[in-house]
């Protein structure tokens, strides 16, 4: 692996272990043999309280790749810190990444949609989407989910 | 001088395009010791610039060959060839102290690494090189001493400066919705199609986010299995069923998210039957599609089902031409079907390999189908094979260029001039039109104090790892003796241990089960001979690289503790700027600290121009970082000694 890519991410692990927002989760995930991928992190990411998206642990694979910090990780969620062409720099650290996701749960970006389903009830039937994410957020509190 | 070329040691690593050209500068240069590591075989596309290959050569060992072809107008040139991996262990330290001088001409950057950090432990001058298309560098890396020790001359090593990549990651969304450039459709193809339809199915792609995550009560619910193939579902009906899915039905639903086209151009959903030309109005979910158009031609031929190339069924020779929208849907049709029946067996755990005539054309025919439906421009199969396999053709003049660049900066060290060692770095355009110069030499950078392979303190750790378990090598040798207080342990086959703040009960609770482990048995290969500890403190600023020496003979008296630890401890106080060297060798592993920092060197804070040293250039002007154009400006400032080229 890239030395800078490795050095950083030992540098991001010693950072969120000194300070990270309560609730979130992220780190290295440790295979079954015992070893421990640096490019891979398990993160989760508490639903805001006083939204529908209370309660729920929302589980999030961040992919780094040996060009890191060069390249953002690979998340599946767009969003403008991580991509490449918008608003990624080097610099983003992932604590940022991880409160930007966050955030962005409860102020979707209608203009730049990821999924045709969510997008649509959204724009078209607010009730049922509160719906759907509440009961997203029944599933994602459960045991299984929050604790890894 | 002559003299001093010919009886210089010089180590070759890598025959290949500047390998072959290297090696024929080297020895028409004067130089006659020459030992050369190659671990490939030659394959007929090395022919057109490995001028030292012919075709008779084809599957033999480059080194050697190279060796030959070099005796046979040299005969005085005393050439050993090693055909082997250099990251093999009989290339170690005491191997690389045999020369003067390291010269690398290397494909890859994991090899470029380790010779790096051989030549720094062995601390043997290394003459770096690589080419890329028109473009290429080559750089020099040293820490030079005098007699007593002292650092004379020092230049960053390999490592020191960020690698830009040229591998760009794309965003989801890109990809997923609205593609712009042929590389959109390109890594939708091969990334998330191919992986979908013929990798591992628990590989979920984002294809299947479209429907799948999107919950229940709609009836619109479907298995994770839409993209695999159906009990008996002939291999046609399947091609065409996933035809309609990802070109039909897929684009139909993109389209429905209005917010997306209110700036863009929409892409218009394909339809196979009208491609086809046959307006059967059985195209639809079934058997209809498959007997449908010329396909069925020769789906219906059977034996040639062969799995190795649709093109070769369809008759398709040229690869330059752009294929049509109908040859496309062929070829995507027939690709899969091959697939299907001409090796059932890998369907399910292939992986794209860019020398795979079918998955090249199976990506080539998937990739322009969606660009056609979002009216972007499409690919002949052999460009689509470029950019799908990262591929830039390497130019022989290039690699001749950087041979001979490699040779001049050797024997500059030779005459005992480091002072006017260059890296050189070849454009593919006049940047400036002024100077009108494609070599751009600056002089070499300087160490970076954060380097991975060069900044960090070495220490040497002489101990029994068959016997010597984590815990007591975090208690006796990371707490008593260098006063860390919540030691994090690292390896370079990915083990951790952790302890201290900012950690959960249940990774508490691993990191102290790991502690009873002896060291050579850890998870992740070991922590046995040869290895290193990378070794960091959460509290303390502080970071030390333990290289392992394993020992299984004690004598309590003379080492009661049981271990030896070699090389300047660095001081327990910040040691940012600090970089510290290690004397000791491991034959003389006694040398433990005893504050002999004659080998201490303080490097200042990397400038600017550092980053900027890197060939690749043209990446950074597309990159987003707004410093990027006063690095170059500041690089061709400093390019005192150019070379013009016209």
């Amino acid at each position: 692996m890239s030395g800078v890519a490795q050095q950083r991410l030992q540098q991001e692990r010693k950072a969120w272990r000194k300070d990270h927002p309560f609730g979130f989760v992220a780190k290295p995930r440790t295979l079954p043999d015992g070893s421990v991928d640096m490019l891979h992190w398990d993160c989760r990411i508490p639903g805001k309280a006083n939204t529908i998206w209370e309660g729920g642990v929302y589980p999030l694979e961040l992919k780094f790749s040996s060009d890191y910090p060069s390249n953002p990780p690979i998340a599946m969620v767009c969003l403008s810190i991580i991509n490449p062409d918008q608003g990624w720099r080097p610099s983003v650290t992932v604590k940022q990444i991880l409160m930007g996701i966050s955030e962005l749960l409860n102020n979707p970006n209608n203009s730049d949609p990821a999924q045709t389903y969510g997008y649509e009830v959204f724009r078209k039937d607010k009730a049922k989407y509160a719906r759907l994410v509440k009961e997203q957020a029944r599933k994602y509190s459960d045991e299984k989910y929050s604790t890894l | 001088m002559k003299e001093k070329i010919k009886s210089a040691k010089v180590l070759c690593v890598g025959a290949g395009g500047i390998g072959c050209e290297l090696l024929k500068t080297l020895v028409l240069s004067g130089f006659e010791d020459i030992e050369l590591i190659d671990m490939d075989t030659i394959e007929t596309s090395n022919l057109n610039r490995q001028f030292l290959f012919r075709r008779k050569h084809v599957g033999e060992s480059k080194a050697k060959v190279a060796a030959d072809s070099v005796r046979a107008f040299r005969p005085n040139a005393k050439i050993v060839a090693h055909q082997g991996n250099v990251k093999e262990s009989k290339f170690d330290k005491e191997f690389f102290q045999k020369f003067l001088l390291v010269l690398n001409g290397l494909d890859n950057v994991e090899a470029r690494r380790h010779v790096n950090r051989l030549c720094l432990s062995a601390g043997i001058p290394l003459i770096e090189s690589g080419t890329e298309g028109y473009l290429g560098q080559v750089t020099v890396h040293y820490r030079l001493k005098n007699a007593a020790g002292e650092a004379t001359h020092v230049t960053e090593c390999f490592e020191c400066a960020p690698k830009q990549s040229r591998n760009k990651t794309y965003p989801v969304c890109t990809i997923r919705n609205t593609p712009d450039k042929p590389i959109h459709c390109i890594v939708w193809a091969k990334e998330l199609l191919f992986a979908r339809l013929f990798g591992r199915p628990d590989q979920v792609t984002d294809l299947d986010e479209n429907k799948n995550k999107e919950g229940e009560g709609d009836g619109k619910e479907e298995g994770p299995s839409v993209f695999l193939r159906q009990d008996g579902e002939s291999a046609d009906a399947y091609a065409a069923r996933i035809f309609k899915r990802v070109f039909t039905e897929d684009i139909e639903n993109v389209l429905k998210m209005e917010d997306l086209w209110k700036n863009r151009d929409p892409p218009t959903p394909l339809r196979l039957d009208s491609i086809l030309g046959q307006s059967s109005s059985a195209a639809s979910d079934t058997h209809g599609a498959a007997s449908n158009g010329t396909a069925a031609a020769h789906s219906n031929g059977g034996l040639q089902a062969a799995g190795d190339s649709a093109c070769k069924a369809l008759g398709l020779t040229d690869s330059h031409r752009v294929w049509n929208l109908r040859e496309n849907a062929q070829v995507f049709l027939e690709s899969i079907r091959q697939f299907l029946e001409g090796r059932p067996g890998e369907v399910g755990e292939a992986v794209f390999d860019k020398e795979d005539d079918l998955a090249v054309e199976f990506v080539t025919a998937a990739s322009n189908l969606r660009a056609a439906a979002y009216g972007i421009p499409q690919q002949s199969l052999f460009n689509a094979k470029g950019i799908a396999g990262n591929i830039i053709h390497a130019i022989a003049t290039t690699n001749a260029i950087v041979g001979g660049l490699i040779v001049i900066e050797a024997m500059k060290l030779l005459a005992g001039a480091p002072e006017h060692s260059k890296a050189t770095f070849i454009l593919k355009h006049i940047t400036n039109p002024k100077m009108k110069r494609l070599l751009n030499a600056v002089s070499p950078g300087e160490p970076s104090p954060k380097c991975a392979a060069c900044g960090t303190a070495r220490l040497e750790l002489v101990i029994d790892t068959h016997t010597t378990s984590l815990g007591q090598l975090i208690d006796k040798v990371l707490k008593k003796r260098l006063s860390l207080v919540e030691p994090t342990v690292r390896t370079d086959g990915g083990f951790e241990y952790e302890e201290g703040e900012g950690l959960d009960e249940d990774e508490v609770e691993a990191n102290r089960g790991r502690l009873p482990l002896m060291l050579d048995a850890l998870p992740g290969g070991g922590l046995g001979h040869g290895m290193t500890a990378h070794v960091e403190d959460q509290v303390q600023e502080f970071k030390v690289a333990i290289e392992i020496t394993h020992k299984d003979d004690w004598d309590e008296e003379a080492h009661p503790e049981g271990f030896i630890l070699g090389g300047s401890v660095p001081p327990s106080a910040p040691t940012a700027n600090g970089d510290t060297s290690v004397a000791a060798g491991p034959s003389a592993p006694a040398a433990v600290s005893d504050g002999d920092d004659d080998d201490l060197i303080i490097v200042e804070a990397p400038t600017l121009a550092q980053q900027q040293r890197d060939a690749k250039g043209k990446q950074k002007r597309e990159n987003e970082d707004e410093e990027a154009p006063r690095k170059r400006q500041r690089a061709v400032q400093q390019s005192d000694n150019v070379i013009e080229l016209d």
